[in-house]
Order: structure tokens, then C-alpha cells, then sequence
């Protein structure tokens, strides 16, 4: 089996269920990984939380540790990016060109899907 | 994570890609994180160079839709597809892994062939050869096998014709290419010894189906699973096995008042974290629940008398079966009974057939506190409780599989609970097309396209007429099912033999009894299409490299019956081609005069010099779509392989002609949309009726074939009733005795798909679950010496694997029992496990034999 390169970034957003008494206790310990992060916890048993790889670690296998955390039911992810090129190509962006920030929309699923969107 | 800053002239990707995340996730969460949108919409440019495009997953029936990036000619990302109503957004450990399964270093790229001195030999080393040398001895194989069989079949009529010439497929096969191989073969080499693999899963569900509704697929849909009030798992470890699934029964457990979710299985596993009422039984006697159940709503008078009365017929079916093992195995010539013949009996006579299936009764059996069975029994008789129960390979894979699905149905039946929002039975699916290809096109022994079957005369006469052949092409008689293939590779019966997508070597039980001595017969020619090196193909004479998932266009149809397409997104490596191509081009080097009688070509004298070609995709429908350019509503163009090869559109020729079976035969309810509607849409659910899909069939209101005032119709039937069926318990084929005092049951984990052919490629996954263990109890291990991590010894009648013990984590397997999953091809469970089959369904029960364990010295 081949090996995966360390060099390589890869984040993935996870959205994670528990049982609403235990919800404390998984995102201090789901915190406690490093290159995981709880970015909001909402009623009824919803984490949302980023995983990132380091040299010892990918998102891979953080993400199956997550089963072993008491109280988590289940860890569902949304969102993949792998590149091995990331830490050399850094993003373009220039602010002299507004007409690229849509500060107007509200609704955070047109934003994420509009490159993506295809009709019905 | 830090605020991100809009103005700042440099963004680091990684920032960028996290942000991406963040958003996604909260999303498919329905919440909104300040500061994200206003990044990502800043940033959109950096995304030009990825394409995106959403294609169906490759693994489970779920049917996740994903996006697929792709970026200069390799797939670079995937991600749950936020408009599709399947995921919503989600993506399971290994759909997230998606872009990785078709960049494993071993992909064949070219085809090999046994050989010894630059001569094919069964006993060479493979050996790199061209498509054309590789087409070339398949040809000679191939004729020479129907050159036999044509004189074999001299003056039979179509339903005694027989054949050596066998082919195993998939229910991961694209709907064009399980047709197309369905066609070949039924049509084109007059055999119908092709089975899907899905005969290892499905089998027993389509029995269950066809016996109580006449219509195979379930009536409802994974909106059942927001609808429901309550969940009963029967044998499915969904945590595991249809993650996306669990999590949206996890979002309605945790959000819904009063929601209860019961588990039951034959050891703990992780749907136990979540469930209200977890009951570990004693194998086999799930049969026996199922009765106790029926019998409490019968004797509580909890049944709902005008449903039964408009709405079913009872019937009982022979007992005593055996268990499809070879004729002359002992058990099998024990047995008193045959087959399935229903007959009709009364409520009553179905009330006395069931009467001994008592709470004690039921306790005793199974070894399930009699407490959990009041609980379950209750809220199956409460009428206010909207109920779905869920099942995969625990009642597909028994001996009484058929049954097992029937007695749910009984439970469902008796009291109303079915074909309504929330409320029903639904048989989950482990492949992504075993219901859109496997099921639904023909490729099963017994079956044509839609349902249709091979026995029935006026069913092959619309095959006939729909694929313009001559009358009697079709042979009329089942051909072997996928056991029965083995066994007859073993015997000499079959001879030429081609496995496309999938990895049987390492699926098939008694694999030293059985499947290795069939393929290694000197007999027989093997021929297997696999993008890896499987042990199916190093067991094989001939290894054919193949195009794997969004390297071609395709389509799928998952377990609610939806059917999903996608578009070819990156090209094959090296010499690799579609399994489409395959069978289309291989069709090319066999005159009608090969392979047909000339009694039989003097009825379409038309054919005649003709290649299968011709006659089967060349045939005036399937080739009347033209050649053209593939797009997207956005503008982006890809390639399609097959129509650049065939000089016409063969998947749209295809699914238009499969079309015609819905349109044409007796059979309503069936109907799918236009070829061209499914690229622009998440799927839908057949029967699409006027563009509108079906989400519950068999219901006023949902399903167009119900008319007004009729409530429910189950027309599958020819008198609109749905018939419950009475069985009884009967003991597993092999129980632990004396000396294999241990039940062994086999299965998945959630890293690894099946054989683990694609996953096991994926570093990640590799990592997570590098080998396969045997879970078992402690003071199973103990017992016999054994400690957490030791090396055991899996020893059955019929071979024995080694394994490391794991006496923690996820699987918890009560005294008496143990768990090996089957995707390791280093330690091949299946030497252990035994072929005893459902003699109905032909499906193997890969959840029970005996073993003995020993420590390895």
C-alpha cells in the first residue's frame, strides 16, 4: 500500500452528532486534538467542526478517532480539499476588485453552492 | 479559527479552503457563521480551475450524491452535493475519500493473459498483450464452448436449450452496461447464466418483495426517515454500513419528541449508542421474533381489520426447505419440502399458525429479556406510532431470507403501517446499483429487463419483439445462479466464464470447496474486467483493465429508487476501457453464424453475415443517437470514451431501449424519465409519471396508479392485494456443536467497502483498518488463552484463516459468537464461511456457520 505524503494539506469540515447531555464533554474533547476545531454547537446535538492534518496525522485518521469519543453517534464530513501544491501556490486576491465580494448575500448555501449550482 | 480579512491582498489558500469548510459544515447544519460568507464570496475566484460536477458515489445504495472537482484531467476533491436530497450536503468517511480510489498504484492499464513461451497457457504468467490478442483468444474460447452447445441443443425447444458459457456481474455496474451485458448474453450467446453479485445481497429481498407485492423495490423512500416516530433495525448496522442514512435517523432521534430507535442483532455494534431498546438475539431466531410480534397483534386484537380485509390475503408456503447446499449434502436430503408454491389460508388458520410464538416462547429462543420483546411488540401495536424498519444483510443473508423479509411485511401488513409517510417497511441496499442495474435490467439468472422473467414465454416474446429476434432466441430456462456458477465451474458445466465488477474469489463462500477448484479447472477459461489486481482476477486467466466510476458516463439507481446519472469527468489510465466498451466491442467478433442455429437465423434472414454487433446495438434504435458534444448548463464540456468509439450515443441508445420495457409490456409502475431529464436533475424516484416522481407507491395521493377512493392498491398483484405470508422458525444450517462450539458472522466495517478493492487503496482508509480482526467476547478469548491482540485461528469444516483478536472497541459479540469482517484479501474469511443458500432467493447466509478458534502457537 502506498503511503500518503505528510507534505500534503487537507482540511475537512465534519458535522458531528451527540447526545444532548454529552455535548460538552465531546466538544472539550474533540478540542483537545490538535487540528480539530469546534466552530459552533447547536441545539439538539449538532457540532460543527474543521479537522486539519499535521506531519503526525491526516484528516483521514482523525476523523475515524472521532468514533471512539464517548457520546459521538455520528461524524458525517461536507467538505474536501487535498493539495500537495498548497504550501507553494499562495491565492490571488485583489481588493481592488470588489465586484468579487458579494457582501449582499445572506443565505450561506448560495454562496457555497453558486460556483457549483447546477439547475434543476 | 481567526477572523478572516477581506482586504488584504494575499489570502493563503489553506485559509481559504478551511473557510470553505466551515461553511459547507454549517450549512448541511442549517446555521450561518458570521464573517464565512463574505470570505468564500471574495475567494470564488481561486476555484476557476476546478470543474465541478456532481456524480452518485461509487459505494453503498444510499446513493450520496457528490461533486466531484476536477482539475488538469485528475479528480482533486469531492464533497457532499448540497442540493441533493439524498445527503443534503453529507459525506461518509469514504466518500470523502472518493478522488482517491482511482489513483491506486497498482491500476491495470493494460490487459494480461496467461502465458508460457509467448502462448496462452492456464498455468503461464501473465503476460501484457494488445485489446486484440486479448479479444482474440476470448473469440476462440467462446465459440468453441457454443459450438458445443449448439450441437447439445440440436431440436430442443427455447426452454430446454442449455449453455457452458457464464458470466458473473454487478450491482455496480452502470444501468447501459447491465443491460448491454444482459442483452449479450440473453439475446447474443442464448445463455442466461448471468448473475450480478447482488445475489449475494439482494436475492432475498426481491424474493420478499415479488412474493407479497408482485413488484420488486420498496414502496417508500428516505423521507421516512424525518416521517417516522419510531426506527427498528432488524439486522443492519447502519452506523457503519449507511453512515448518511444513520445520520439523518440520529438528527430525527435527537430532534423529535418522543422518537425511539430499537436495535436488534446478533452482537453490540455502534446503532447500540444511539438506540432506546438493544436487543442481542441468538442467531436464526429473528424468525422467531418476527412470529411473537404477529402473534401480539393478533392476540391484542391490535390489527387493523378493514386494512386486512381490503388490502391482503393470507397464504402459508412449504416448510422444511433444506438449504441449497449440493443435492447430495446430507442436509439437503433430509428435507421433507421444496420451493415456495403459496396457498391460501384463512385469518384464522393464519392466527393458529402463529399462536405458539408466545412472549416466553420468543424469550427463550432468542435470549432476549422478555421486557425489550413486550416493548418492541408494543409499539409495532401502537396505532399512533408512525414506524420504519430497516434491514440489509441480517435478512438477506439467511437461510430463510425470503422469509425473514416476509415476516416483516406481515407485521407491517397486519396492522396498516405501509405505503404512508413514515410508516414501512424499507429493505436498505449495500451496492450502489444493485436495485437500478442488477435488479431492474435483467441480469439476474431468472429475470429480463423491468421485471420480466425468462420462464414466462410472453415475456421473452416481448423481449423478442422489443430487441427485433428471431422467435425462441431467448432460452426459456433459468440459468445458474450465482453458487451454482461455482459449482458448476467446479463440474465442468460451465466453461467460458467472464466476471465484470466485482470480486467474487473473495466474496463467494467455501471458496477452497468450491470457487478455487471451478476456476482453476483446466476445463474452464476465466476472464475477469477489474481496474485492480482483485484476487478474482490473479485467480483468473485473463485480466482485462477497466475504466472505473467517473472515468466513463453512467448511471445508477439506489435503494428508494432513485435513479442518478453522471457525465465522464476524467479519462481512463493507459489502455483501460468501460466495461460498456467491453461488452459492445467484444460483441464485434462473433457472426450470427457462431453463435445462433440456422433454423434460427431462417427466421430473420436479415441477420444473416451479420456480427452481434449488428444485430444488438447496431440495430436501428439503440444507434439513432447521433454523436455529439456533452455539456453542462454551465458551459463545460466532457468527453464520453463509448460514443467517440461507436460513432453514436450507445448509454442514451441504451437506456431508451430499456425504456421500452416500462413503456410496452403488461407491467405498469415502472416508468422512468427521458434519458436526457436525469443529467439535469438529483435523481427521482420511479415510477416518474408526466416528469413527476413517486414517493410512495401503492398510496392515494403519491402514487398515480391508485386511484381515487381506493386508498391503497397494491397492483403488483393482479387483485390490488398484498399477501401475508406464514412461516415458522427453522434452525440455521450449521449451529455450533460439541467440537465448533462458536457461531462465526461476517460482514463490513465503516472504512472499507466490501472486498475493499478500492478502499483499501486509500492510504487513509488502509491506516484506519489495516487488517482484518476477530471481534469476540473476552471471556471467549480468555478461554481459549487468547488476550486483545494475539493471533487466533478461524477453523471451520471447511478451511481456517488466521487473524489478530480484538476484544474491544466497536463490536461487542456476545458469549458464543464472533465477528471477521470479509474485505481483507490477506486473511479470506470466506475459505470459513459456508455456501448453505435461502433456497428461494439462491442468497448465501454469511452470518452463520460454526467455527473453533485456536491460539497460533
Amino acid at each position: 500500500m502506498s503511503e500518503c505524503s505528510v507534505d500534503e494539506y487537507n482540511v475537512c469540515g465534519v458535522l458531528v452528532h451527540a447526545h444532548n447531555d454529552q455535548l460538552d464533554q465531546v466538544k472539550k474533547l474533540l478540542e483537545q486534538q490538535d487540528g480539530v476545531e469546534v466552530h459552533a454547537v447547536t441545539e439538539n446535538g449538532r457540532l460543527i467542526v474543521t479537522v486539519e492534518n499535521n506531519k503526525r496525522k491526516t484528516v483521514g485518521d482523525r476523523i475515524m478517532g472521532f468514533y471512539e469519543v464517548p457520546g459521538v453517534l455520528s461524524a458525517a464530513m461536507i467538505y474536501q480539499y487535498s493539495d500537495n501544491d498548497l504550501d507553494v501556490d499562495e491565492l490571488e486576491i485583489d481588493s481592488a476588485k470588489p465586484k468579487n465580494i458579494k457582501p449582499n448575500k445572506t443565505n450561506p448555501s448560495e454562496i457555497e453552492t453558486s460556483k457549483v449550482r447546477m439547475s434543476a | 479559527m481567526s477572523q478572516p480579512e477581506n482586504n488584504t491582498s494575499k489570502m493563503s489558500r489553506r485559509d481559504f479552503v478551511k473557510t470553505n469548510a466551515i461553511a459547507a459544515t454549517a450549512t448541511a447544519a442549517g446555521i450561518t457563521i458570521p464573517g464565512i460568507k463574505e470570505t468564500l464570496a471574495a475567494s470564488q475566484a481561486s476555484s476557476d480551475k476546478i470543474r465541478w460536477d456532481k456524480a452518485p458515489c461509487r459505494f453503498c445504495g444510499t446513493g450520496c450524491s457528490v461533486l466531484v472537482g476536477t482539475q488538469g484531467g485528475k479528480i482533486v476533491a469531492t464533497q457532499g452535493d448540497p442540493d441533493a436530497p439524498v445527503n443534503k450536503g453529507l459525506n461518509c468517511i469514504k466518500g470523502y475519500f472518493l478522488s482517491k480510489i482511482m489513483y491506486g498504484k497498482d491500476r491495470l492499464t493494460k490487459p494480461l493473459l496467461r502465458k508460457t513461451n509467448g502462448q496462452y497457457d492456464k498455468e503461464g504468467e501473465f503476460t501484457e498483450v494488445s485489446w486484440d490478442e486479448a479479444f482474440d483468444i476470448m473469440a476462440v474460447k467462446w465459440k468453441e464452448a457454443m459450438k458445443n452447445d449448439m450441437a447439445a441443443n440440436v431440436g430442443k425447444p427455447a426452454d430446454k436449450l442449455t449453455s457452458t458459457v457464464g458470466m458473473f456481474g454487478s450491482g455496480q455496474w452502470t444501468i447501459f452496461e447491465g443491460y448491454a451485458a444482459s442483452k449479450l448474453m440473453k439475446a447474443g450467446f442464448r445463455s442466461n447464466h448471468i448473475d450480478p453479485n447482488a445475489r449475494h445481497c439482494m436475492a432475498s429481498a426481491v424474493g420478499g418483495f415479488m412474493r407479497a407485492f408482485g413488484s420488486d423495490e420498496p414502496m417508500g423512500c428516505y423521507d421516512d426517515l424525518e416521517h417516522a416516530d419510531a426506527f427498528v433495525l432488524w439486522g443492519s448496522n447502519m452506523a457503519e454500513m449507511h453512515p448518511i442514512l444513520w445520520t439523518r435517523i440520529t438528527d430525527t432521534r435527537l430532534t423529535k419528541p418522543g422518537c425511539e430507535v430499537h436495535v436488534l442483532s446478533t452482537f453490540e455494534h455502534r446503532c447500540f449508542d444511539l438506540g432506546d431498546n438493544n436487543m442481542v438475539f441468538t442467531p436464526q431466531t429473528d424468525l422467531a421474533i418476527l412470529n411473537y410480534i404477529a402473534n401480539y397483534i393478533v392476540q391484542n386484537k391490535a390489527y387493523d381489520e378493514n386494512f386486512i380485509n381490503k388490502h391482503t390475503n393470507f397464504k402459508k408456503t412449504p416448510t422444511d426447505i433444506g438449504y441449497g447446499l449440493r443435492p447430495e449434502h446430507e442436509l439437503e436430503k433430509k428435507k421433507t419440502g421444496t420451493g415456495g408454491k403459496l396457498s391460501s389460508i384463512t385469518f384464522e388458520e393464519y392466527a393458529k399458525s402463529i399462536k405458539g410464538y408466545t412472549l416466553d416462547y420468543a424469550h427463550e429462543i432468542s435470549g432476549v429479556p422478555k421486557a425489550n420483546l413486550l416493548r418492541l411488540a408494543k409499539l409495532y401495536a401502537d396505532p399512533t406510532k408512525k414506524i420504519t424498519s430497516l434491514w440489509t444483510m441480517g435478512f438477506n443473508q439467511h437461510t430463510r431470507g425470503v422469509w425473514a423479509n416476509g415476516l416483516i411485511y406481515n407485521v407491517h401488513l397486519l396492522t396498516g403501517k405501509i405505503s404512508q409517510p413514515g410508516n414501512g417497511p424499507f429493505s436498505l441496499t449495500g451496492q450502489p446499483s444493485a436495485c437500478g442495474t442488477a435488479r431492474e435490467v435483467g441480469t439476474f439468472s431468472h429475470r429480463l429487463p423491468a421485471d420480466y422473467v425468462v420462464k414466462k414465454k410472453e415475456h421473452r416474446d416481448l423481449a423478442e419483439k422489443i430487441w427485433e429476434l428471431p422467435e425462441g432466441t431467448i432460452p426459456g430456462k433459468p440459468g445458474y445462479h450465482a453458487v451454482l456458477q461455482n459449482r458448476m465451474l467446479k463440474d465442468s458445466k460451465l466453461n467460458v466464464y467472464w466476471v465484470m465488477c466485482n470480486n467474487n474469489v473473495q466474496a463467494a463462500a467455501n471458496l477452497n470447496e468450491e470457487t478455487m477448484p471451478g476456476y482453476r479447472n483446466p476445463d474452464n477459461f476465466i476472464v475477469t474486467s477489474d481496474p485492480y489486481p482483485t484476487v478474482t482476477a490473479m485467480a483468473s486467466d485473463l485480466i482485462l483493465p477497466t475504466a472505473m466510476w467517473t472515468e466513463k458516463e453512467g448511471a445508477y439507481g439506489n435503494a428508494e429508487r432513485r435513479t442518478q446519472f453522471w457525465r465522464q469527468q476524467v479519462n481512463a489510465p493507459g489502455e483501460a476501457k468501460s466495461d460498456l466498451w467491453q461488452l459492445m466491442e467484444f460483441s464485434k467478433r462473433f457472426k450470427v453464424e457462431d453463435v445462433w442455429p440456422t433454423d434460427l437465423i431462417a427466421k430473420s434472414p436479415q441477420y444473416k453475415g451479420k456480427t452481434l454487433f449488428n444485430v444488438l446495438f447496431e440495430n436501428g434504435f439503440v444507434n439513432q443517437f447521433k454523436q455529439q458534444v456533452v455539456t453542462d448548463d454551465r458551459g463545460n464540456t466532457y468527453a464520453n470514451d463509448e460514443m467517440e468509439a461507436f460513432g453514436f450515443y450507445p448509454q442514451k441508445g441504451l437506456f431508451e431501449e430499456y425504456r421500452r420495457f416500462q413503456q410496452e409490456g403488461p407491467k405498469k409502475g415502472h416508468e422512468q424519465a427521458p434519458f436526457d431529464t436525469y443529467h439535469k436533475v438529483r435523481g427521482l424516484r420511479w415510477p416518474v409519471i408526466n416528469g413527476k416522481e413517486t414517493l410512495w407507491r401503492y398510496a392515494e395521493g403519491y402514487d398515480p396508479y391508485v386511484k381515487k377512493g381506493e386508498g391503497i392498491r397494491f397492483y403488483g398483484n393482479k387483485d390490488g392485494r398484498a399477501n401475508i405470508i406464514t412461516a415458522p422458525y427453522e434452525a440455521a444450517a450449521e449451529s455450533p456443536d460439541k467440537e465448533y462450539d462458536l457461531w462465526l458472522s461476517t460482514g463490513r466495517v465503516l472504512e472499507h467497502w466490501h472486498s475493499g478493492s478500492m478502499t483499501r487503496r486509500v492510504p487513509e482508509l488502509y491506516r484506519a483498518f489495516p487488517d482484518a480482526v476477530v471481534f469476540m467476547h473476552p471471556d471467549d478469548a480468555k478461554k481459549r488463552g487468547l488476550r486483545r491482540g494475539m493471533t487466533a485461528k478461524i477453523i471451520s469444516r471447511r478451511g481456517e484463516v488466521e487473524c489478530m483478536v480484538e476484544t474491544r472497541g466497536r463490536n461487542r459479540p456476545p458469549v458464543g459468537l464472533v465477528f471477521v469482517p470479509w474485505f481483507d484479501a490477506g486473511r479470506l474469511i470466506n475459505k470459513v464461511t459456508l455456501d448453505a443458500t435461502d433456497p428461494l432467493s439462491k442468497e448465501t447466509d454469511y452470518k452463520k456457520c460454526a467455527i473453533k478458534i485456536e491460539k497460533v502457537a
